[in-house]
């Protein structure tokens, strides 16, 4: 059974064209659907403006879907604000790319730990601090860093106390945007193999958001591609990365500089993303793809499945 | 080997007492295109930054830089003038902060024309034209007359290499110029530079974090660690072949895109604090092969293959002739 499903799912924002220009509807989320089971993670790659933040806080319940459903637990997502929301908000937490951001300046570690076990009215104050000891160990932070404030703490450590914090109350879903990016390579690979090692260890499932797709690959067991607020390939990662079948894909995996030799044929892309405002006809891809042909310009290609049971959202892939 | 364009020796940086680069040496050939990677803080961009001239005060700059024999350090700013942004141009890693947001982009391209080429007038606008074409921004005559914030991030970063390049650099140094950008931009970009610096003939120095966009740009590389070059080496071999236990760690932490999946392997703790430098070598808290003497003075270059050094005592030197 799964655990967080969307169904159709859009987020649609009004913007307008200068100050006194039409309201224009930007689709920043477009028709996504997707689940992801309890200990499980669904990896969600794509560049900036895609849409793959927004899909997270719609997911999370921050944010309304404008169509589509949202289901958690079995249950539809409350409304924002109601009890029933601040109840779910324990089981859903999320981390960000900026741990310095998400955390308050003026409280210590073990303050800010302890907090959603407050809000949510968890334990009383004894099993509380037993409590925030026991998640800064799981973290790997040592115990006399409880006391610091975050300016105190390397980038490293921020985010494992941000973790801490948003494990404090024991959530079935983390949703991870962008949770390594801003470290080092060397702090990333503790980190992420901490990730894992929680996820293994508590049986968490996972919305990984990253425009890395390396780091994507490293922690996904199954990955969605969007393109201008949609899922244009979703499977196995494995499968995906190794030979991506949609152009967009192709590209995006052929763009990552590795060291050694390449396996793929670098592909360079003309012209930037699209604004999601002005959004092409037919595949929002079209106007970039090398193999764009008319049915691409008229008609928008649905996810169907393909020959190894991936997704894949192009007129010239062919259906299984 | 031909005469270095630009030669660094023994270059030290510290800021209010404490150490941040703790002595450089590096060779820049004509032409030729060299990485410097390195995690944050290691001092990859302050070599550059100390070598033109450009950080603040407080910082104490000790050590020799020469282009072409003539040394730039403590130069006069007549001399600097003439160097930075015409003999050496730099790039960075935000363009839209490093581009003046009131100044339309072909105007702010005029400008490094003026003083650098004293073109004014219409040889100056031929000049951005052509540039522009150049560094690949489409409809370049009506994008001469809009805003950097009427452009995307690539097309902003296009219009820093048109800027760079008016001078006519020998030398381009770019500081993590794709960093900020999109994977398919970065390609873009990437490719650009690497088409410009065949066409211009001009040197590379590419500072990055990422090991996988300095393998693809760069034949040589220089890794960095703590104020210092741990390791420098032809870039297929570096990659092939790590020597040093810090390159070696880098390059296990790093996920792979091809292979089955491993857990990573982290190098355990973290960079040391320049206040808190350990005595010899600063890696040694974090390395596994450690031993008491590591902490006994600080590891000079062991040459360990052709053009291929590595600032450690434990690795094995060559054993034929290099």
């Amino acid at each position: 059974m799964s655990l967080l499903s969307l169904e159709g799912v859009s987020r649609v924002y009004a913007t307008r064209r200068g100050l006194f220009g039409k309201p224009v509807p930007v689709r920043a989320v477009d028709h996504v659907s997707f689940s992801v089971a309890p200990g499980r993670t669904l990896g969600i790659v794509g560049e900036s403006g895609c849409g793959k933040s927004t899909t997270g806080r719609v997911a999370l319940g921050i944010e309304r879907p404008s169509e589509g459903t949202v289901t958690f637990e079995g249950a539809t997502m409350p409304m924002p604000g109601t009890p029933e929301w601040r109840r779910m908000r324990a089981r859903l937490q999320l981390v960000h790319q900026d741990p310095l951001g998400a955390m308050d300046r003026r409280l210590t570690v073990a303050a800010q730990v302890a907090e959603p076990l407050e809000i949510h009215g968890i334990g009383d104050e004894t099993e509380r601090r037993d409590r925030v000891a026991a998640l800064l160990r799981d973290v790997g932070l040592r115990a006399d860093l409880a006391q610091r404030h975050p300016h105190e703490l390397s980038g490293g450590q921020r985010q494992r106390a941000v973790l801490a914090r948003a494990l404090a109350t024991d959530p079935a879903l983390l949703v991870a945007d962008e949770p390594v990016s801003a470290l080092d390579v060397s702090i990333q690979a503790q980190v992420i193999n901490m990730l894992t090692d929680l996820q293994a260890a508590r049986g968490i499932a996972m919305l990984f958001i990253s425009h890395d797709l390396k780091v994507v690959r490293q922690v996904s067991h199954e990955v969605a591609v969007m393109y201008l607020g949609r899922i244009v390939e979703q499977g196995d990662p494995e499968a995906i990365f190794a030979d991506p079948l949609h152009p967009y894909s192709r590209a995006l995996v052929s763009a990552i500089p590795v060291p050694g030799p390449r396996r793929i044929e670098r592909i360079v892309l003309s012209g930037d993303p699209p604004n999601p405002a002005d959004r092409p006809s037919g595949c929002a891809f079209h106007p970039r793809c090398p193999l764009a042909v008319s049915a691409c310009r008229a008609e928008v290609p649905q996810l169907k499945m393909a020959a190894d049971g991936r997704q894949v959202a192009c007129h010239l892939v062919e259906a299984a | 080997m031909t005469e270095p364009l630009v030669s660094i020796r023994d270059l030290r940086v510290a800021f209010h007492g404490l150490p941040a680069l703790r002595g450089i040496d590096l060779d820049v050939a004509p032409g030729e295109a060299v990485g410097l990677v390195g995690e944050s803080g290691c001092g990859k961009s302050v070599t550059w930054l100390a070598a033109l001239g450009l950080l603040p005060g407080t910082a104490t700059v000790t050590g020799s830089v020469k282009l072409q024999g003539q040394e730039l350090l403590h130069a006069a700013p007549s001399v600097l003038d003439r160097v930075r942004g015409g003999r050496i141009a730099m790039i960075f890693q935000d363009p839209a902060s490093a581009l003046n947001p009131v100044k339309k982009v072909g105007v702010q391209v005029a400008e490094a024309l003026r003083l650098h080429r004293g073109l004014e007038g219409s040889a100056a606008e031929a000049e951005v034209l052509r540039l522009f074409d150049q560094v690949g921004i489409p409809d370049a005559k009506r994008r001469i007359h809009i805003y950097p914030h009427e452009m995307s991030g690539g097309q902003n970063q296009r219009v820093m290499i048109a800027m760079a390049l008016a001078g006519q650099p020998e030398l381009l140094v770019a500081d993590e110029p794709t960093t900020a950008l999109d994977a398919t931009i970065q390609a873009q970009i990437l490719d650009l530079l690497r088409r410009l610096q065949q066409e211009t003939g001009m040197a590379l120095v590419l500072i990055s974090h990422d090991l996988g966009v300095v393998a693809e740009m760069c034949r040589r590389v220089c890794v960095m660690y703590a104020g210092r070059v741990v390791e420098e080496s032809p870039s297929d071999e570096l990659f092939s072949h790590p020597r040093h236990p810090y390159t070696k760690g880098l390059l296990a932490a790093l996920p792979d895109m091809v292979g089955p999946r491993r857990r990573l392997e982290a190098i355990p703790g973290g960079v040391p604090e320049p206040w808190n430098m350990p005595p010899g070598c600063a890696f040694a808290p974090r390395c596994d092969r450690a031993t008491p003497e590591c902490g006994a003075g600080l590891p000079g270059f062991v040459p360990v293959g052709p053009a291929h050094q590595a600032a450690c005592i434990h690795v094995q030197p060559a054993t034929v002739p290099a």
